[in-house]
Parts: structure tokens; C-alpha cells; sequence
């Protein structure tokens, strides 16, 4: 495999292979549309809902708007990018990671309790964990590209250490929800790198038998805390129950067709918090109900199903598990959301992807699908 | 071969990958499948349960107190009106920090612990969750722009305007309408269900009075408001609402201005005047002095207010109108029209008094007020005679001849000995004493020798200044004595007033000797006032009749009276009130009582005026009851000249 990059001569088969090689030069751009069309459709969705959830505040949304436009800009950045550049740089890249996380852990600034966000001078404040997101499996993918499928047990350890490492960095800024989506984004790479079932179901036990014991001695009391009032909310209704009894009273009266847009009285009358952050979803159920939800789904489900089609056509396992492990988290990401805003799951401080308000985390997502894009349209010839 | 591995390698890894990509697909599947199955049950099974949460959320029904009607008295004056003031309140639920708030409050405005105490029983009692209670009332200007500065500290905290009670004339006619004050723990248990929900909205009760006693007509019925709120308690929009419905205007029998002449007639002499309309027995005014501002209660008196009002041991809250006491010489042309229906004596009848009446069998003499004045008596006397002059002799006479029992029979009758009047339940009975009641309430058997001086009305006997007035209403209406009443009629939405119809069946009960006989003890008592000095016969002079001409101006209009003199402690007293006790101590000194009516055929007025330790009823009460009577009766012009030359005084 000596040959690689879209410079050189590749002879027939690479155009019929790709079938547009010669209109890609023309345009020089590579990019995925049904990709890039479904996560417009989400964003735009998304200020629509952050519009009336903000409480018609377009200051917010402008600010918003500008970060999708960036966001959109660094996309197709990113997907100009070669897939080599990507497996050359990813160690560097996973180093200098942990690096800024480093540094945020020192000079970073507090935000709601998590000392997460860096912010530089002349820059809009920043939150480095995000892109471990994509961090973490590009460098599994690295190094599971380098072994031959499925991994051992010795490459288990390694994997480990690639997760838990900035894992714990993560941690220690005290965002939770974070951390264990950097740790599922590496454990969707172990996962689809065909680790062994039974280490899959041990590990599962494991977890499940361990859990207790993490309950009893190791949770912090807000932790339990969440936990008890994912249980029971009303144990607690104005205090630590209040969000999910709010959200799921703003959801549940939104019924099947919403009670339309700015007119939730649950979001216009203030009674969800984080109404334009992690509950934003409660906003959207409530104005557009079931409906908007579904309609919601699909356009995730697009998403995914183009991620999905994007990594089982990817040509070698570094550009699978990584496409593979970027689409996983994003479905996990915005599945996560929507189950803790309903009441499904505990609460984990987790924004829903493309329509929480924040730059950062639409930034880095919309990168990872630069990734994507790129992983996609970058395709050499294989040998047959 | 190399090569060739490489490739089968790279087949398997896809393999591998694939069917990892499909178990994901697989559990995506199955994660959304129960997301939206989640989401169906949330917002189509429990889509009734969650939107009736909302709505409970976000709306809020206040209810929105009636205006209370107004009291106007017979010629459209106000004697009752509502005034907006501000308030300031507070949410509990909303005021997170409410001590701090209190401490901040206590800086920028005047609240004193007083106020907080009373604010913390509101509190306490407040039946709605979520609504306002008054921390303050009537906030000035300067408070109002102190606490809008610091709004922002004073979480829960609000300045909302209000319409409270307002009596223009103060202590004027205090006791006459009563006044209204916050609902205490006791009337709310004492509220039906029904009632307590119409006063959801409503701060204040009448506890008095008119107020309390046409509570019902005049507090109306509690509107609802449902308003939107948002997480912070604030009304966004209201978006239905039920107007209340304003309470009754009223209209009394009560004359403010007469009020006002009977209320400067009686000056700082504690005492009671009431002035009975005789046709209808409608009450032209009722006075009690020492008065009190009733506008202090309506927002709650403090401590320190009531203590001020209680500090002169005058007892200013105690309606004297209506408390009884011994009525004096005031009762004896009710004796003496109890002996005539009972045909114990005619007005023919005559007796010889020496100045003392002895009872058969007994030694010790009942004197007349002559003995102390020269050791002499009246001589022979008949009826019309012994009321003008008010001969003690001839009433204690003939109340041995009539019996307790017949006495007690039929004053009865007379609005005596329970409470007559129909619309103020406050008013006490009196007592009209006889053998049953005596044993009953004193446990003693009726000694024959308290008899004589039920009599003269220094016996047990007892009658609010109210009965005196309303038997006295009853002699000027030729004998028939209508119920006393406070409430004329009710104003309807278009103005008229639309009186009310009291079932009144006193006429019926009434034991009346012939008219003819009547109209004799009438006379008598206008010989009271009228009946000059006879330079032929001694003590043929009205007993009223020296006040009248030492006051230098005849009457304009025929009057009546009887003078009345209630002795406090045991001195033998005249009726007249020529005894010196200037030595007695003042809470010693006699009551002064007079009874007066308008004497021409249709009368108009009757009057009781009752002056506590003022001595002589002649000397002291009759000018009182004369100056009602001008107030009433005189044309307007030359009543104002008048009062104007008796305030230059």
C-alpha cells in the first residue's frame, strides 16, 4: 500500500469506483451533500426552537447562527482534509489534546460548577473536552489500524489508557457528562473493532455487579442525588425534581401536535431551566409535539443512516472506526439528551446536538462530520 | 502470499466491521424504538395528565373582593365610603428570603414589630396558597418610592393598591355604623363553607354596628380572575374573569347632621343620646360619647392605638346607646300608664303625699325628693301631676298597688326587657325585674319592699338609652310603639332607594289604656317642659321648666319630656336634681337622664339623652335633648344661628 492521496494516477478503476473524480476537481470541494443537507435541516431546526426558547431573544440566536456558519465553515474545512492526515496526525493530535486539557485544569475559567472552558483573549470561550469526542477515536482508530482485527487483550489495555487518560482529565474539571461521552466514543471504536462478545458481556456484568459499590462509596452526593430523583422526582418537586417534573410536564402537554411555536407556556413562562441548553428539547415538544419530536428523529435518523452508509463504505479500518465511532457518539449524544430530558435516563449535563444553544459543541460535532465527509469522499482504489 | 493475507485480512475486518455496524443498527433500533414509544406514552397516553399540569402551572385563580357598599344616612350624606389605599404585601411562597427583605424594609420605611407581628397572624391564617398578605397598610408617597428603589432586593414583595372602609365623620357616628377590621380566626371558623368562599378575597369584616349587622347586604360577592403567572409569581396576562359583585348601597334612618348637633350637644360629657323617628321608629341618631376614630381599626389598630384609646378609662368603645342602666324618674309615665290599662287608678285618681310614702307593715318611710328639700310633700296629688312634677310619692304608691308582676307585664310591652329593635343585636335587653327574675338571676325572693321603687325607676329595673327612646317615640306616636330600626332601604343599580319592610308586630303586643288617657300622660309630659310657675300653688311647675326659662329662649315647638336622675351609689336623691352632691366624687354623681318627643299631633322626633355622673337629669340632660329637638326641628337658618351662637360660648 504504497500508493496513497488523490494526487497521483490510480488508473481506471479509481474513477469508476468513485464516479466523481473529474467533477470534484472542477469543483475542488469535497463534500457529502445528503450530509451536509440533513445537519442543515437539524440546525435550522434547531435556532427555530432556540429562538422561542431563549424567550425571543434573537441576540441569542444571531450569536447561534454564527457559530452554525462557523461551524459550517470548519466542516468542510476539515473534509478538504486528507484521510492520511487524519491517521498521520492522529497520535499528535490525541497528545495535544491532553495537553489543552491539561491547561484547563490550570487556567480554565468556571461554568456552572465545571471547570471546563478555556477562555482565550480575542477568542469566543471554548470547551477543548468537546473534541475529545472525536479525539479519542481517532486515536483508537489509529491504533487499532495498526493490529489486525479484533483486537487482543493486550490491545484492550492500550485502548484503555486512550480512554481513560483524558477521561479522567475530564473528570477532574467535574463535567461527568462529558466524560462519559468521550468514554462511550472510545468504547463504540472497541466495540466495532470487534472486541471478543465475551469480554463485551463480562465487562457489561462487571459493570452492573460494580455499580453498587460505586453507589455506596464512591458517588458524590449530587450524583446520588440524580440518581434517587430519576427514580422518584417527586421525592424532591422543587428542588432537584424540579427540572424533570418541569421538562416532562412541558413534553407530555405538548401532545401530538405542540401548542405551537412560542407558545409553550411551560417555556415562555419560565418554568423549564436550562430551557435553551440541555432542556431544550422539552421547549420543542412542547411547541411542536409529537410530531416536531418525530420530525426531530428523522433528521437525527438521516444523520445516522449517512454516517452509517459513510463508514460500512469506508475503504480501511482506520477511516471505518473512525466514521464508525464518530456517528455512534453523535446517535448516543442526542439519544442521551432526549432520554434524560423525558425522564428516561438520570440527568447528565449533555446539550442535544445541533440545538442547544452553544458554539463549541456545535463546532466540534459539525468537525467530526468534516471527518465524515472527508473519510468519504477521499477514496483510493482498492486492489482487488 | 504476503499480499494475499493482507487481503483475506482486510475481508474479515470488514466483516467484523459490518456486523458490528449492524448490532449497532440493530440496538439504534431498539434505543429509539423505545424513545418514541416513550414519547407517545408522554404526550399521547398522559397528554391529559401533563396539560392539566401545565395549566396548573401557569394558572392561577385569584379571586377579587366586592367593593363594599356604601352607608349613606337619610339625606344622601356619607357615612361610609371605601378610599383606595397602598398597601404592602407579600407572596410567602415568592419572598425566598423574607427576613432579610424585613430587615431592608425596616430601613427604608416605617414598620414596626408591631406591624410584622400582625402581619405573621394574617399569615397564619391565609387560606389560599400563592395570594398576597398585607405587611402593611397605607404606605405614603415617599414609602412607595422608597420600596420601588429596592424592589429588586425585596423578592415576593409588592405595593398593591386597595379600596378599605373610610368613615368621613370619624368618632362622629362611630358607634352608630360600627366599622369593619380584619377577619379574626374566630369568624373564619364561625363561616359556612358557602360563606367563606365568598370572602376569599376580602380582608375586612364588620365587627360592629351597622357594618356588622348589614355585613351580608353590604359586602356583596367575591369575582374570580384566572391569570396567567410565570415561574416568578408574576401575572403575565388575565384571561378570564368574573366581575364581582359590588355589595349593597344602603340607606339608614340616621340624620348626620343631627348626629353631628347631638354629638356637640352632649360636648365631653360621657354619655348616650338616640333619636327615634315615633312613626316609623327609625333611628335619627345615636350617640356615644366618649367616641373613638373607627377608621383606626379598618387596617388593624395596634397596640400602642388601643392602649391610647383605653388610657383614659373612659371606655370610648363601649357603646353607652345601648347599654342599660337605672332610667330614674324617666320611667314613671310608663308607670303610670301601666296603672291606668290596669285600672289600678284613673286620672281621676288622687293621693295625699307628705313627703314620704309608707308602705302597710313597715316602719322605714320612701321619701319624696320634697322631704329634702323642706321636710314637706305635694299635698294632693293626681297623675298628671305627679309626672310633671314628678312626684316620687304617687308612682310609689301606685307600684304597690299595680305589683311587681303587673309592672313587669307591662313594660314588657314597651320595648323594655328585651331588645325591641331590629337591626342592632348589640343592644342590651335591660331588665325588667319580677319574682321569677329575681330568683332566677339573683336566687333571692322578691322582697315587697323593693316594689315602690320600680316606681320611680331606682329599683332594679334597667333600660338602654335606646328602649327610653324608642317608649319615648311611643308616647309621641300617641301610644303605639314601633320597633327601632337603623336601615331605611337599599339603593338599587339604577339610584332608587328601595326601602325595606321590617315585619314589625310591637303595635300588637302593646297593653294601651284608652286613648283619651294616653293623650293625658302625653300632655303631662309636655307640662314637664311647659308648665310654668303658679305663684298661687307651690310645686305646679314643670320639674323641666326652670332649666327652660333659665336658658332665656322659649320653645318653638311643642315638646314633651320627663326628666330622670339614676342614682350610682345609695344617696335618697330628688328626681329633679336640685340635690348639691358637687361634693360627690365625679363617678359618684347621679346619672343624668331626659326623654323628650316632639309634642305636635304628628311627632317627629323622640329623644333619650343619658349623662353619665352628670347630676341632675333636668339641669344636665334636658338642655342635651333640647338641642337635638332644635337641631331637628327648627328651620335650618335659625338653627345655624343658634348653634353658632352657643359654640361662640
Amino acid at each position: 500500500m504504497a500508493s496513497r492521496g488523490i494526487g497521483r494516477p490510480l488508473g481506471n478503476d479509481f474513477y469508476r469506483l468513485s464516479g466523481r473524480r473529474g467533477v470534484l476537481r472542477g469543483r475542488m470541494l469535497r463534500i457529502d451533500a445528503p450530509l451536509i443537507l440533513s445537519l442543515f435541516c437539524l440546525a435550522m431546526y434547531g435556532l427555530l426552537v432556540l429562538f422561542s426558547a431563549s424567550g425571543e431573544n434573537i441576540a441569542d440566536v444571531e450569536r447561534q447562527g454564527a457559530a452554525i456558519v462557523i461551524a459550517f465553515i470548519v466542516m468542510i474545512g476539515v473534509a478538504q482534509l486528507e484521510v492520511e492526515f487524519f491517521r498521520r496526525g492522529a497520535p499528535m493530535m490525541f497528545v495535544g489534546g491532553l495537553g489543552v486539557l491539561v491547561i484547563v485544569l490550570i487556567f480554565g475559567s468556571k461554568v456552572n460548577g465545571a471547570k471546563a472552558w478555556l477562555d482565550l483573549p480575542g477568542l469566543p470561550s471554548f470547551q477543548p473536552s468537546e473534541l475529545e469526542k472525536f479525539l479519542v477515536p481517532m486515536m483508537l482508530a489509529w491504533y487499532m489500524s495498526k493490529r489486525t482485527l479484533p483486537p487482543r487483550f493486550r490491545d484492550l489495555v492500550v485502548c484503555g489508557l486512550i480512554i481513560l487518560l483524558p477521561a479522567a482529565l475530564i473528570l477532574l474539571q467535574n463535567d461527568t457528562g462529558t466524560a462519559l461521552m468521550v468514554i462511550m466514543s472510545g468504547v463504540f471504536v472497541v466495540l466495532l473493532a470487534g472486541i471478543s462478545w465475551r469480554i463485551v458481556i463480562s465487562a457489561a456484568v462487571l459493570l452492573m455487579m460494580a455499580s453498587p459499590a460505586w453507589y455506596i462509596f464512591l458517588a458524590q452526593a449530587h450524583q446520588k442525588n440524580r440518581i434517587l430523583t430519576f427514580f422518584d422526582p417527586y421525592r424532591d418537586p422543587t428542588g432537584a425534581g424540579y427540572n424533570i417534573i418541569q421538562s416532562q410536564i412541558a413534553i407530555g402537554s405538548g401532545g401530538i401536535q405542540g401548542k405551537g411555536w412560542l407558545n409553550g407556556a411551560q417555556s415562555q413562562l419560565d418554568f423549564i431551566p436550562e430551557s435553551n441548553t440541555d432542556f431544550i428539547l422539552a421547549v420543542l415538544a412542547e411547541e411542536f409535539g409529537l410530531l416536531g419530536v418525530l420530525f426531530l428523529i428523522v433528521l437525527y435518523l438521516a444523520v445516522l443512516a449517512r454516517g452509517f452508509y459513510i463508514a460500512v463504505t469506508a475503504q480501511d479500518t482506520f477511516s471505518r472506526l473512525l466514521a464508525g465511532g464518530i456517528i455512534l457518539t453523535f446517535f448516543f449524544y442526542a439519544f442521551v439528551n432526549m432520554a434524560m430530558v423525558s425522564g428516561l435516563m438520570p440527568v447528565v449535563g449533555l446539550p442535544l446536538p445541533l440545538v442547544s444553544k452553544g458554539g463549541t459543541s456545535i463546532v466540534t460535532l459539525l468537525a467530526g462530520f468534516g471527518i465524515l465527509m472527508s473519510i468519504h469522499t477521499h477514496k483510493r482504489v482498492l486492489p482487488r | 502470499m504476503a499480499e494475499k493475507f493482507k487481503l483475506d485480512d482486510h475481508e474479515r475486518e470488514t466483516l467484523i466491521f459490518n456486523r458490528r455496524m449492524l448490532v449497532a443498527g440493530v440496538f439504534i433500533f431498539l434505543l429509539i424504538s423505545a424513545l418514541v414509544t416513550w414519547m407517545v406514552y408522554l404526550q399521547v397516553y398522559r397528554y391529559d395528565y401533563f396539560a392539566a399540569r401545565s395549566d396548573g402551572n401557569r394558572l392561577h385563580s385569584q379571586y377579587v373582593p366586592p367593593n363594599r357598599g356604601l352607608i349613606y344616612d337619610r339625606n344622601g350624606v356619607l357615612l361610609a365610603d371605601n378610599r383606595p389605599i397602598f398597601n404592602l404585601t407579600v407572596v410567602r411562597e415568592t419572598a425566598t428570603n423574607l427576613d432579610v427583605s424585613l430587615d431592608l424594609l425596616r430601613s427604608v420605611i416605617n414598620l414596626s414589630d408591631d406591624d410584622i407581628e400582625q402581619y405573621r397572624v394574617r399569615q397564619s391564617r391565609r387560606a389560599v396558597p400563592h395570594t398576597s398578605v398585607p405587611l402593611r397598610y397605607q404606605l405614603n408617597e415617599e414609602e412607595i418610592a422608597n420600596i420601588a428603589v429596592n424592589q429588586h432586593l425585596l423578592p415576593g414583595i409588592a405595593v398593591e393598591a386597595q379600596l378599605v372602609r373610610h368613615y368621613p365623620f370619624e368618632q362622629m357616628a362611630a358607634h352608630a355604623i360600627g366599622y369593619v377590621s380584619e377577619i379574626n380566626k374566630d369568624e373564619m371558623t364561625a363561616m359556612s363553607a358557602e360563606m367563606a368562599a365568598n370572602y376569599r378575597g376580602t380582608h375586612q369584616i364588620g365587627k360592629t354596628g351597622i357594618e356588622k349587622t348589614y355585613e351580608n347586604l353590604l359586602h356583596g360577592e367575591v369575582g374570580y380572575e384566572t391569570v396567567e403567572k410565570n415561574n416568578r409569581g408574576q401575572v403575565m396576562r388575565v384571561l378570564d374573569r368574573t366581575d364581582p359583585v359590588p355589595g349593597r348601597d344602603i340607606v339608614l334612618h340616621l340624620d348626620a347632621k343631627l348626629q353631628a348637633a347631638a354629638a356637640q350637644a352632649l360636648g365631653d360629657r360621657r354619655g348616650a343620646v338616640v333619636a327615634i323617628e315615633p312613626s316609623t321608629g327609625g333611628v335619627l341618631a345615636m350617640v356615644s360619647q366618649p367616641g373613638y376614630d373607627p377608621n383606626l381599626f379598618v387596617t388593624g389598630i395596634s397596640r400602642a392605638q388601643l392602649a391610647e384609646l383605653n388610657r383614659s378609662g373612659h371606655t370610648p368603645l363601649f357603646n353607652r346607646a345601648i347599654a342599660s342602666r337605672v332610667p330614674g324618674s324617666t320611667i314613671k309615665p310608663f308607670i303610670g300608664l301601666a296603672g291606668l290599662y290596669n285600672e289600678v287608678i284613673t286620672p281621676d285618681t288622687v293621693i295625699n303625699d307628705p313627703g314620704y310614702f309608707r308602705m302597710q307593715g313597715r316602719s322605714r318611710p320612701y321619701y319624696d325628693w320634697t322631704w329634702w328639700v323642706d321636710k314637706s310633700g305635694h299635698g294632693p296629688i293626681d297623675l298628671r301631676r305627679a309626672i310633671y312634677q314628678s312626684c316620687n310619692t304617687y308612682f310609689y304608691q301606685l307600684a304597690v298597688d299595680l305589683g311587681i308582676e303587673k309592672i313587669h307585664d307591662y313594660l314588657m310591652t314597651f320595648g323594655f326587657g328585651r331588645n325591641a329593635a331590629i337591626d342592632i343585636p348589640e343592644a342590651s335587653p335591660g331588665i325588667v325585674p319580677n319574682e321569677a327574675w329575681k330568683l332566677e338571676n339573683r336566687g333571692e325572693v322578691w322582697y315587697a319592699g323593693e316594689t315602690p321603687y320600680e316606681g320611680i325607676g331606682n329599683g332594679i329595673f334597667q333600660a338602654t338609652t335606646l328602649q327610653m327612646a324608642s317608649a319615648a317615640a311611643a308616647i309621641a306616636n300617641h301610644g303605639v310603639l314601633k320597633q327601632p330600626r337603623m336601615l331605611r332601604g337599599t339603593i338599587g343599580n339604577d339610584g332608587e332607594i328601595t326601602d325595606v319592610a321590617f315585619p314589625d308586630n310591637a303595635a300588637q303586643k302593646q297593653l294601651l289604656p284608652s286613648q283619651e288617657q294616653i293623650e293625658l300622660v302625653r300632655s303631662a309630659m309636655v307640662d314637664v317642659v311647659n308648665k310654668p310657675y303658679d305663684s298661687e300653688h307651690r310645686r305646679h311647675e314643670g320639674s323641666a321648666y326652670p332649666v327652660l326659662r333659665e336658658s332665656g329662649r322659649p320653645l318653638e315647638y311643642p315638646m314633651g319630656g320627663k326628666s330622670g336622675t339614676a342614682q350610682v351609689v345609695q344617696f335618697q336623691v330628688d328626681a329633679a336634681g336640685n340635690r348639691d352632691d358637687s361634693e360627690v366624687d365625679e363617678r359618684f354623681r347621679t346619672h343624668a337622664m331626659f326623654i323628650a318627643f316632639d309634642a305636635s299631633e304628628n311627632s317627629r322626633i323622640a329623644v333619650a339623652v343619658f349623662v353619665e355622673n352628670g347630676g341632675g337629669g333636668g339641669s344636665v340632660a334636658f338642655p342635651v335633648a333640647r338641642a337635638v329637638l332644635d337641631a331637628y326641628l327648627l328651620p335650618e337658618q335659625e338653627y345655624q344661628e343658634l348653634s353658632a351662637v352657643s359654640h361662640g360660648h
